[in-house]
């Protein structure tokens, strides 16, 4: 990782800086030194300068839900692919989901992939623990041992949550180890299907998962946040009423959640193809949540955006839908998408997108997501005008599962520094030294 | 004669407190025979239980009492009779006192409505058990010299607190005494709003090392806590809520009600190392109960000078 041997003083001149933590917004130099921001303003000068003219800065992207396959699927994924990938996505810290083999869910686990992290990733990266043994929902972890080890939160992500007595216990748990819960919310006993349970299932003769399924589950867990006095995140919420409740709980609880890219942009009108590529958890929905959730967004009652990004070999996704694997890829096309879509599209401002790909989940994880002097050089370079095409073979992932393959988008990462060296460089000459 | 049953120390004042114990060391040291002379009392025991049935009947018959004792075998509460029948043929049976152990927490309080005979309290369910916090208080003020040395000495109740009637009984009696408490315990462990109780919570036995406890008052952790719903692991448990030997080099006192579970509270090497009191707990049960019997009977109501 970055930040080992500290990186050469470095000046970015004349980019469009966009910081909505601290209202920077217009063009103007950046100078990193000491892997931190060292100034800011007009006509800075240093000995190794990069011409950002036409481009945009933006506080580093924080993905706090990522899954890099590492240990055990190296195949599909692994850190440096997976920081590789995070890194061409503008991302600068992620968390690390513990649905892994083996899973995260002792501290011996969580202390190798940290010193792993240290030595073969990219960008920043922190390990999200399990909350229950082998994700089971039954007996906690050693949560006060997995933080001493370097865990940052805890989360039976991938796999539902617990029973509604078991999850409390969770939380407090949690709590007294000063650990924040991620909690993927999906009751087993009615997610019994592969797709959303709706229209699009019904005549593609799918299985269904009805939104009961993430929304009966969000309010236990809002319940139990408000009355645990957890530190709570709900992750991938995908629903209106979901969503709903969320802003309901905001003052009663200590509660942030977060959507995806891909409940922004896609509907469940993808599952009309069959194709295994398109099965994902929770699964796409209907417009009216689609724009329930965008609204929620908007609004700040979805804090922020989170990509779930999540690997899979193509023998897991070239099947049909009932048996493929759930899951999509989402570093690299996350901030285009949603660019595209929704900031192009007239339905997000640009500044609300930086907050919530950078600074609110830059509070939540804490001291990133913001361009203040001193903070660390964590920055994100995009060109708003470059048009690509999303290519399986130009991806850094180790996987293509992407649904946004064939795709043309609007806006490009072109830049990705993390503590003041560049890990990710589409911008050429540019971060040439200045002699 | 005036009788007086033993349900809680909740209200028990500081005064209270202190002559008990002075009456409790009158009977320790002799200066107080047979006061219980043809009292019956009846150990009413639906729980099983070791040392506080060993420590009453102790207690009871060095003072000249006569003992009925009925445990869960062998007699009618393992037939199924009710607690409050149990109690009413006590009564007509003519006991001057009923000890009374169950598993319900208010069982003691239901009991006393029911017989003109004091009850004193051995353990109810996860409620109270008076006559432990009483032995404790004891113990630790001929630890520390007299019961006014306790004053403004800090106490670190460690544990279990949520399922504990140790625990319930102990705080106001240390809170009595003039002790600063504190609680050290997961919240999975600890009752909801306890920080509405007003004492400071701790997370592990270090930090209560740090805020100075005098006295570390570890609680049992029952077997059946141990499956991973509220303690991930013994190992955890023991690393943050268990007592090795650097926690004493401050000189702090160790105290548990027993029995203990070595390596789990407190690590074997300090059981029975010379800041534990556990062994003087024990101790202190037979006279504390003697003079709870005495006074509750009313065979006692002053202290013999």
């Amino acid at each position: 990782m970055p930040g080992v041997t500290e990186p050469p003083e470095l000046l970015i001149r004349q980019a469009h800086v966009l910081d909505p933590a601290t209202g920077l917004d217009g063009t103007t130099d950046v100078r990193l030194s000491s892997c931190r921001i060292a100034e800011i303003g007009e006509g800075l000068r240093g000995p190794r300068e990069m011409d950002a003219e036409g481009l945009h800065l933006f506080p580093g992207f924080v993905d706090v839900h990522a899954h890099w396959r590492t240990p055990g699927r190296e195949d599909e994924e692994d850190i440096e692919s997976g920081s590789a990938a995070a890194a061409a996505g503008g991302f600068t810290s992620v968390v690390m989901m513990p649905n892994t083999d083996p899973i995260v869910d002792r501290p011996v686990v969580v202390s190798g992939l940290v010193r792993r992290v240290e030595r073969e990733s990219r960008v920043r990266a922190r390990v999200s623990a399990a909350l229950h043994v082998g994700l089971a929902g039954e007996r906690l972890t050693e949560m006060r041992l997995l933080e001493q080890a370097g865990a940052f939160c805890v989360s039976d992500d991938g796999l539902g949550t617990a029973s509604a007595g078991v999850l409390r216990n969770g939380m407090l748990y949690a709590r007294s180890a000063g650990l924040p819960v991620i909690l993927h919310c999906e009751d087993h006993t009615l997610a019994t299907g592969v797709v959303h349970y709706g229209l699009a299932a019904s005549l593609a003769g799918l299985p269904g998962s009805p939104a009961s399924a993430e929304d009966a589950a969000t309010a236990t867990a809002l319940i139990l946040a408000a009355e645990t006095g957890a530190k709570v995140h709900i992750t991938h919420v995908s629903t209106a009423l979901s969503a709903a409740l969320v802003s309901f709980f905001k003052d009663r609880a200590d509660v942030t959640a977060d959507t995806t890219p891909h409940h922004l942009t896609l509907t469940e009108d993808l599952v009309s193809t069959l194709e295994g590529l398109y099965r994902v958890n929770p699964p796409l929905r209907p417009e009216s949540d689609r724009s329930g959730v965008e609204r929620a967004l908007r609004e700040g009652v979805l804090d922020f955006v989170a990509t779930d990004h999540a690997p899979h070999a193509s023998e897991e996704k070239e099947l049909p839908l009932e048996e493929a694997a759930p899951g999509f890829l989402g570093h690299e096309t996350a901030f285009a998408a949603l660019y595209t879509d929704l900031v192009l599209g007239g339905r997000l401002s640009l500044g609300r997108l930086i907050q919530a790909m950078s600074c609110a989940p830059g509070r939540w994880i804490g001291g990133a997501g913001n361009l203040t002097v001193g903070a660390p050089a964590d920055l994100t370079l995009a060109d708003l005008s470059e048009e690509w095409t999303v290519e399986r073979g130009t991806l850094a992932s180790r996987s293509s599962n992407s649904p946004y393959v064939g795709r043309t988008l609007n806006g490009r990462v072109v830049g990705t520094i993390v503590g003041g060296e560049p890990v990710h460089d589409r911008t050429g000459v540019n971060f040439e030294a200045r002699a | 004669m005036e009788t007086r049953s033993f349900l809680t120390l909740e209200d028990t004042s500081c005064e209270d407190l202190r002559e008990i114990l002075e009456l409790a060391r009158a009977f320790a040291e002799g200066r107080i025979r047979d006061a219980l002379a043809n009292k019956t009392v009846c150990l009413a025991f639906f729980e099983a239980s070791t040392r506080t049935a060993v420590s009453f009947e102790l207690a009871a018959r060095r003072s000249g009492a006569h003992v009925i004792s009925l445990s869960e075998k062998g007699s009618a509460i393992s037939k199924g009779e009710s607690l409050i029948d149990t109690i009413v043929t006590l009564d007509r049976l003519g006991a001057d006192a009923i000890v009374l152990r169950h598993q319900a927490a208010g069982a003691a309080a239901l009991a006393s409505r029911h017989t003109s005979a004091p009850v004193i309290n051995a353990g109810d369910g996860c409620g109270q058990h008076p006559t432990q916090a009483l032995l404790d208080l004891y113990a630790l003020s001929e630890a520390l010299d007299g019961f006014e040395e306790l004053q403004g000495r800090r106490v670190a109740i460690v544990g279990d607190i949520l399922h504990s009637r140790v625990a319930r009984s102990v705080m106001p009696a240390f809170v009595q005494a003039g002790m600063e408490v504190a609680l050290v315990s997961p919240l999975t462990l600890l009752p909801p709003d306890a920080g509405a109780l007003g004492l400071p919570v701790l997370s592990s036995v270090d930090e209560a090392v740090e805020w100075g406890a005098d006295v570390l008052y570890m609680l049992r952790l029952q077997r059946e806590r141990m499956t991973g719903a509220r303690i991930p692991s013994v190992a955890e448990y023991a690393r943050f809520y268990g007592i090795s030997r650097r926690h004493l080099e401050g000189g702090a006192l160790v105290m548990h009600p027993g029995p203990v579970n070595r390596g789990v509270e407190i690590s074997g090497d300090v059981v029975l190392d010379n800041s534990s009191l556990i062994p003087d707990q024990v101790a202190a049960g037979v006279c504390v109960r003697s003079a709870v019997l005495a006074l509750s009977t009313g065979a006692v109501h002053r202290i013999a000078a």
